[in-house]
């Protein structure tokens, strides 16, 4: 008895010490780092979450308030993911779904609920028309955007007539994002687009796609992986000795981790990406004197160096800028969720902006606005050199009016089969 | 003491058949039916209703299908959550003509048709054999839920979207809907498909299934038909499921991905009717509390007490210790949960005069 009120006890003091912590942003995350695609979460994770708690210690958080910013664990499971979302939505300014499933799964609820939802670089690619999608935002760059890129790169190595394209994807909404984009490409410049997907099943075994690729010969392959997917390509084109320069990825296949694997034999493997690592930034000293110094941090010097690492640093900072414009707008520092998603909607990342922040060039400048809710911000060729990754090509920007009729099309496709389905009227103008 | 039987005399050979012989079970189950159709649905927050009272149901029933199937006659199948994508997948061309609810219960009428096609090797195989006819099943169907673009309507992502949908000017389906109603139905539907199959295994029909189970020579040789009593096993069971899937998809997810019907909602499924037990329509609902419920318990146990872990390792506690308690159970009975609960109640009758 006298333990049971000792734990009884211990509860009170502890749900008052959680009340009294209410002067907070709640920030929560949903976060993958057990199951199948740990390995390119938990940097990702690590990234997000040291940036914020950095904030806390040097600022005292974002506009004198402190962010709660808490994970909820899904392991990249749809069904854990609308837990968390069911979980989290009473309290939180904002959701970050991360899966494209979860994503898909709340984003209609969103619409609902009435939370902003964050999807820095992921999720549906017509979210940008942010006169349909009024609580979606995928900053800074869609698939969509990726896409054009790696083609515009392509391109600029040489006329792209009569060439052969594989694309090589996932077998799954996030794998086929893309292809209404490639396809008009290879319409308009005249390459050949050859897609082989990848079960899910099949992520770690690919000798039938390489085959395939061997027989095919495309100049070049184009990838759109994601998890176990990516080490399985890399290490499959390594071995049937596949011209790596010939061969790109999307952002998320760039992690250092995959290449590792395969170091000096991976050397001239590419991969588009709307950030940058950059180990000498202020912001990583920042990190490290205020987060890892202090123990804080869950992260290892080797990790932190990486692309993953470092997008999730970048995540965090579209997240908190956007905290900080709604703060000013309203001149409250206790921001709630519609005023958040005016926040998210008129960022304003400038060259000065992320001077200040410490972050140059580790993203490019962009902003958003009521109808454009990516920024379409554009970014850099990346390139493994056997150790790491480096920047190959100039800063390139999507030619995102190419597209922005199917965009629209899409948007209103999704608007009408969720009838009723708020839009946000207003943005008529400014667009 | 509170099973206590005095005083409850039979005078009729239907009165010693009844449903409920003893009048305490009666009391129970109404207990349980108030707090199920009352006392939840005006007392359970948003979460609740999302992450337990809902898919508890669901699970129950596709657990209750493949109860019909392997636990009745006998049959394994591996390919439980195959016939529950059939179910959505129906149930989504379906609703473009026809009322939601309606069409929730028609969708099974597909997976049963799809049930019977794959039950056919039933007939000549048996026990893990069949199991690996019915793995086919499993693959082939999700393959085909992937390269079937019209499934889909030609939807780009290959995903199915649940629209907003009203029956009698009430949003049932969609992110309009409110989780009462959503509950509601599923409850309803539950509870309806419950009654059935509590008759339909009672009745001619279980009883031959059970005899299938048994022993399919002997019962062969005392005249009945294996295979209408298999492939009614099958068509019956395939109904549940797919009903069970249509609900999975349209009342609860939202949206589905082929691979959602992959083999590791097989799996789920089928531990959830192993552990709740094998032949008995109690089981389904305890293992569906079990399996789905209480991980999303204990996810909430170290909050609750103030404690400061991370949620990644509440995750991993949670899988240790729900893995844990399965082998815990299993040992302490292996025939499930609800035979523990059949011997807690003998107990409770003869108590306090054990013999």
């Amino acid at each position: 008895m006298k333990h049971f009120t000792t734990l009884a006890a211990a509860a009170v003091i502890a749900c008052s010490g959680v009340a009294a912590a209410a002067e907070s942003l709640y920030v929560p995350n949903l976060s993958y780092r057990t199951g199948p695609f740990a390995s390119t979460g938990i940097p990702l994770m690590n990234g997000q979450r040291d940036y914020m708690e950095m904030l806390n210690a040097r600022d005292g958080g974002i506009g004198g308030v402190k962010i709660d910013f808490e994970e909820c664990e899904t392991g990249y499971s749809t069904e854990k993911g609308v837990e968390c979302y069911e979980k989290t939505k009473g309290e939180a300014i904002v959701t970050q779904p991360w899966s494209t499933g979860i994503t898909l799964q709340v984003l209609p609820k969103t619409n609902v609920d009435e939370i902003p939802i964050l999807a820095p670089g992921y999720g549906f690619s017509p979210m940008a028309d942010g006169k349909t999608f009024q609580w979606a935002f995928n900053a800074p760059s869609g698939y969509w955007d990726g896409a054009d890129m790696i083609v515009q790169y392509l391109e600029s190595q040489g006329s792209l007539e009569g060439k052969k394209i594989a694309f090589l994807h996932l077998d799954h909404p996030y794998g086929k994002e893309p292809l209404p984009i490639l396809e008009a490409l290879a319409e308009q410049k005249g390459f050949e687009l050859l897609p082989i997907p990848v079960g899910l099943k099949e992520m770690q075994n690919q000798s039938a796609q390489w085959l395939q690729i061997r027989r095919e010969r495309p100049d070049n392959v184009v990838m759109w992986g994601w998890g176990a997917m990516n080490a399985g390509a890399i290490t499959e084109a390594v071995k049937t000795k596949y011209p790596m320069e010939n061969f790109i990825g999307v952002w998320w296949s760039g992690q250092d981790a995959d290449l590792r694997l395969v170091g000096e034999d991976g050397a001239g493997y590419k991969s588009i990406s709307w950030s940058f690592p950059d180990n000498d930034a202020p912001v990583m000293a920042a990190i490290k004197e205020h987060v890892v110094d202090t123990g804080k941090s869950l992260s290892n010097e080797s990790e932190m160096g990486g692309v993953f690492y470092q997008r999730g640093i970048v995540m965090s900072m579209v997240l908190a800028e956007g905290i900080r414009t709604a703060q000013e707008e309203y001149g409250t520092p206790m921001i709630n969720a519609s005023q958040l998603r005016w926040g998210l909607e008129n960022l304003d990342i400038t060259e000065e902006r992320l001077a200040e922040l410490g972050m140059t060039g580790m993203v490019a400048p962009f902003s958003t606005s009521c109808a454009d809710h990516t920024g379409h911000s554009g970014g850099w060729m990346l390139q493994w050199n056997g150790s790491s990754f480096e920047k190959v090509s100039d800063h390139l920007s999507p030619d995102v009016a190419s597209y922005a009729d199917l965009a629209a099309s899409k948007a209103s496709e999704y608007a009408e089969a969720n009838a009723p389905w708020a839009v946000n009227e207003s943005c008529d103008s400014a667009s | 003491m509170l099973y206590r039987t005095a005083g409850q005399f039979k005078t009729s050979y239907k009165a010693d058949q009844a449903l409920f012989p003893i009048r305490q079970d009666a009391v129970l189950l109404a207990i349980i039916l108030t707090f199920a159709w009352v006392i939840f649905p005006m007392t359970a927050s948003e979460f609740a209703f999302q992450t337990l009272l809902i898919p508890i149901l669901i699970y129950s029933l596709a657990a209750m299908g493949l109860n019909i199937l392997t636990g009745y006659a006998g049959q394994l199948s591996l390919g439980t959550a195959a016939f529950m994508g059939v179910g959505a997948y129906a149930c989504y061309k379906l609703i473009e003509v026809m009322d939601p609810i309606l069409a929730i219960l028609l969708s099974g009428v597909f997976s049963a048709g799809i049930g019977v096609i794959f039950g056919i090797p039933s007939l000549r195989i048996k026990g893990f054999y069949l199991a690996i006819a019915t793995l086919a099943a499993q693959f082939f169907l999700v393959w085909l839920f992937e390269k079937w673009a019209w499934l889909y309507n030609y939807n780009a992502s290959g995903a199915i979207q649940v629209p907003n949908l009203q029956t009698f000017g009430v949003y049932v389906t969609g992110p309009q809907a409110s989780s009462v109603t959503q509950y509601y139905v599923i409850l309803g539907i539950v509870t309806l498909m419950t009654v059935l199959c509590i008759n339909l295994t009672r009745g001619t029909l279980g009883r031959t299934w059970k005899a299938t189970r048994d022993m399919d020579i002997a019962a062969e040789l005392i005249g009945i038909n294996l295979m209408r009593s298999k492939l009614t096993a099958f068509a019956i069971s395939s109904y549940l499921v797919g009903v069970a899937g249509a609900l999975f998809v349209f009342m609860w997810r939202g949206a589905a991905e082929p691979n959602l019907f992959d083999i590791p909602l097989s799996f789920d499924i089928l531990f959830i009717a192993i552990i709740g037990g094998l032949g008995s329509i109690l089981g389904n609902y305890l293992g569906a509390i079990l399996i789905v419920g209480l991980p999303v318990v204990l996810n909430t146990v170290p909050e609750a007490l103030g404690l400061e872990i991370k949620s990644a390792t509440v995750e991993h506690y949670n899988i240790m210790i729900v893995g844990a308690l399965i082998v815990f159970f299993l040992i302490i009975e292996p025939h499930g949960l609800a035979r523990l609960w059949a011997l807690i109640r003998e107990k409770l009758i003869i108590w306090p005069f054990p013999h």
